[in-house]
């Protein structure tokens, strides 16, 4: 019996295995068949982390919508390029899924010279899902209260104050650099790895001053009086944290920024497929109950965009996110 | 008392049957992967993460708790019976426990580890229920100096518990620091020995490396020994240990739970360091140290306390701040956020019934465990029993299903395999691989702590003695070195190991 249920155990993780692999046989169907077996999404970072959560939030609905079982699949490594790499060599059936970020999709292409996708070469946007905005933190002791007088404070005391970002070349680190470059304030930067966890509880330590981190894995340290917000990085203030000015409202109408999740298709893949996946992605986000999860997170589920707005947005994401990394250096993390 | 009003609260919520349910799945199930080497919790947390999300979020977090605290019992059964850890945090039970097996008192030693464990778990149950608030800022205090100096301390106070010759303890650690630097560094961006490779950009994945040492790397030294290692294991008389053996065992239990319970809720700390700084403190307080590693009872209950007060305490951070101290903690948050919960100050306040509900399951849990761990562990045994044709292809299998399903990585299976190699080498030459996981873990964050101290400090290396937390770490650190150099002592110590061999 014992033997039995050592057996079971074994072929169970047996058949995950086998679910997890890319489906072999890739006979071109005709769309209108579509779906005709499960569907994988690749999440390029860990379980656990905001990409997978967005993932196994929609999963449920998309699966029901489409009437095939969507399985994730986590596919960690390189700042999410193993994952995209992964998702980009996948059959342009509509049997792989993508769901990037701005990380991979924007930043990641000027970051790493050697990457071999090209986002916008291998990929189709077809929505975005989702839209985390980012918060500039502080802890309570840092004097300044608001943005304009971090500048200032900054401005006061060159070389003084520390920021800390995930990693040398993350979103939130350029978010401060392209705030520190117009605004001509000298700081250090601290980079974390592993996440914004590590470096958001050096800033409630008071290790640490400032950074750019998302409004998600803020919010309670904020409404807990742990940390205090000196902005926020939406054109309109944020529903979750409407005490929280916006960065816009403050003077500084050129910071506004999002840590995106979206979904994409290998090139390739028929219109009329993208647009069930599409069809599929709304109906899912629609759903009062993942909204309100969505919204309960601090991220903003994004249901109104064509793949074509998507596609324009891209583009813009992109030219922005290059060129700051231009101005400032970055290099990955 | 408001202490006593909230625990009495959390069994109301912990002791619905659906709670009591889900409670009892967890700990069955982490009883099981604790037993099989090679799969642990972070796997089968992943594994079953999609499966939380039709749940009610206590029923979640009881269940994957469950498996946690579940996995370090069933871990230590494996470690006293074949040598094996079961769970990476039973390593040192191996040391002690598994002589014990093979001197005839293996059920002595399997009551202690779960005596020892029981009580601790109660223990941290209460710890958390009286000071998860005030004790989580204990782990804020902490700035990147601290974390440098304490890491060193660890590092170094590994020396000392490694067996065998302090040369190759040091040349293990030397080589876990290495393989620690694989990856881009964080500072400089600068790849490390990744040759191009895009999946060694964030290093070797701690698991891989454990599994291949001591999941395969063990299995195939077993099979070069033949069957007539494990015959000395069936037999488990003595399971319900005496007065005197309660006598040897308590002592050594509340040291490790106090310890356990301390390092659990530092970042970074975790059951397995604290099951590692327990033996040493166990050798270092005997009369008589060269019973250690000999089948001392203590260097069996110390440990087992620590490393289950540990990963019931590394709940605290988790819980009050939404900081994870590791792996499984991360994967916690994870579970709590598919739910639309945030771990943090306010979880408390918002969700009383899942946090007090939470902390006196783990309590019951440890009760469940108790009795899944005694008077059945025969039957735990028996998938120990399981002919080795059966069981070594088996737990091949396992750890090669559970290092894909970290990272769906071809490439994460064959490193562990070329693990498995380098194990039975290090076994061959008689180097302890568990100093190397300890230059594995500590190196990096060393590395990183002592950078981003620097980088704080504006280069200035005053840092490190300015803070009392650190300079307290930093004068303990050179304690033990002199203690390791001065030559009366190092010779007892030589001493001590070569009546073991």
């Amino acid at each position: 019996m014992y033997r039995r249920t050592l057996l079971s155990l074994l072929l169970g993780g047996a058949a995950l295995g086998i679910l997890a692999a890319p489906a072999a046989a890739q006979v071109r169907e005709d769309p209108s068949a579509y779906p005709s077996q499960t569907i994988r999404m690749v999440v390029p970072f860990a379980p656990g982390g905001a990409s997978d959560f967005a993932a196994r939030l929609i999963q449920p609905g998309m699966s029901e919508a489409l009437g095939k079982q969507i399985v994730i699949e986590n596919r960690a490594g390189a700042a999410g390029n193993v994952g995209m790499d992964v998702a980009a060599r996948g059959a342009p059936d509509g049997y792989t899924l993508f769901l990037g970020n701005v990380g991979t999709v924007s930043i990641n292409p000027y970051l790493y010279s050697d990457l071999t996708v090209k986002p916008e070469r291998d990929f189709i946007p077809v929505t975005i899902v989702a839209d985390t905005p980012g918060i500039l933190i502080a802890n309570p002791k840092f004097p300044p209260n608001n943005a304009k007088e971090f500048v200032a404070y900054a401005k006061a005391n060159p070389g003084k104050v520390n920021f800390a970002s995930p990693g040398s070349g993350s979103l939130n680190r350029l978010e401060m650099e392209l705030f520190r470059k117009a605004n001509g304030m000298d700081m250090t930067h601290i980079p974390y790895k592993g996440g914004a966890g590590p470096a958001v509880a050096d800033i409630i330590g008071g290790h640490v001053e400032v950074m750019f981190t998302t409004i998600s894995s803020a919010i309670n340290h904020v409404k807990g009086g742990r940390l205090k917000a000196l902005g926020v990085t939406t054109r309109d203030r944020v529903q979750a944290l409407p005490e929280a000015p916006t960065l816009v409202e403050q003077g500084f109408p050129d910071n506004v920024s999002a840590s995106w999740q979206g979904l994409l298709v290998p090139k390739g893949t028929p219109r009329p497929i993208i647009d069930k996946i599409h069809a599929a992605a709304v109906k899912a986000m629609s759903d009062e109950n993942v909204r309100k999860r969505f919204l309960d997170s601090g991220t903003i589920p994004v249901t109104n965009r064509t793949p074509e707005e998507f596609k324009t947005f891209l583009e813009a994401d992109a030219k922005k996110w290059s060129q700051v990394i231009k101005d400032v250096g970055a290099t990955p993390d | 008392m408001e202490l006593f009003d909230r625990i009495i609260f959390g069994f109301s919520v912990a002791l619905l049957p659906i709670n009591l349910l889900y409670g009892f799945v967890g700990t069955l199930l982490g009883t099981l992967i604790g037993v099989l080497p090679g799969l642990g919790p972070v796997a089968t947390i992943s594994i079953l993460l999609p499966i939380t999300f039709a749940l009610e979020p206590q029923q979640a977090m009881i269940m994957l708790a469950g498996i946690y605290y579940g996995a370090q019992y069933g871990g230590s059964t494996t470690a006293i019976l074949v040598n094996l850890p079961g769970e990476s945090s039973s390593v040192v039970t191996c040391i002690d426990g598994y002589q014990m097996a093979r001197q005839g008192k293996a059920g002595l030693a399997l009551a202690t580890a779960a005596l020892a464990s029981f009580m601790a778990g109660t223990f941290a149950t209460l710890v958390i229920a009286a000071a998860a608030p005030q004790l989580a800022e204990v782990a804020l205090e902490f700035g990147p100096a601290d974390y440098f100096s304490l890491m060193v301390f660890g590092l170094v106070g590994a020396v000392i518990l490694a067996r065998g010759s302090v040369v190759k303890a040091i040349g293990m650690i030397l080589i876990g620091i290495l393989l620690g630097t694989i990856g881009i560094d964080v500072n400089s961006s600068v790849p490390r020995f990744t040759f191009g490779i895009p999946q060694f950009g964030d290093g070797i994945e701690f698991a891989v490396v454990a599994m291949g040492l001591f999941g395969i790397g063990e299995t195939i030294a077993n099979l070069s020994r033949g069957e007539a290692a494990r015959t000395s294991v069936k037999d488990f008389s003595g399971l319900w240990p005496k007065l005197s053996d309660l006598r040897a065992i308590i002592p050594p239990s509340i040291r490790g739970m106090t310890l356990g319970s301390a390092l659990g809720i530092l970042p970074g700390g975790g059951p397995i360091l604290a099951a590692f700084s327990a033996y040493s403190i166990e050798k270092k307080v005997a009369k008589d140290p060269s019973r250690f590693g000999n089948g001392a009872i203590e260097g069996v209950a110390g440990p087992e306390s620590a490393n289950n007060a540990a990963a019931q305490t590394s709940f605290i951070p988790m819980l009050t701040l939404g900081l994870p101290s590791n792996a499984v903690m991360a994967l916690m948050i994870g579970a709590l956020m598919m739910q639309g919960l945030h771990a943090g100050p306010q979880l408390m306040t918002n969700k009383p019934d899942l946090f007090w509900g939470l902390i006196a399951s783990m309590w019951l849990g440890n009760l469940m465990l108790v009795i899944l761990n005694l008077p059945l562990v025969g039957i735990w045994a028996k998938f120990l029993t399981v002919p080795y044709r059966f069981l070594y292809p088996g737990i091949i299998l396992i750890c090669c299903i559970g290092v894909y399903s970290i990272n769906s990585s071809a490439l994460d299976v064959m490193l562990a395999c070329l693990f498995g190699l380098i194990g039975y080498i290090f076994h061959k030459l008689e180097c302890e691989p568990a100093p190397l996981l300890l230059g594995l873990i500590l190196g990096p964050l060393i590395e990183e702590n002592m950078r981003r101290a620097l980088l704080i400090s504006k280069g200035n290396f005053e840092t490190f003695i300015a803070r009392p937390i650190s300079l307290s770490f930093l004068i303990l650190t050179a304690i033990l070195i002199v203690f390791l150099a001065a030559p009366r002592l190092r010779s007892t110590r030589e001493r001590a190991f070569q009546e073991q061999s």
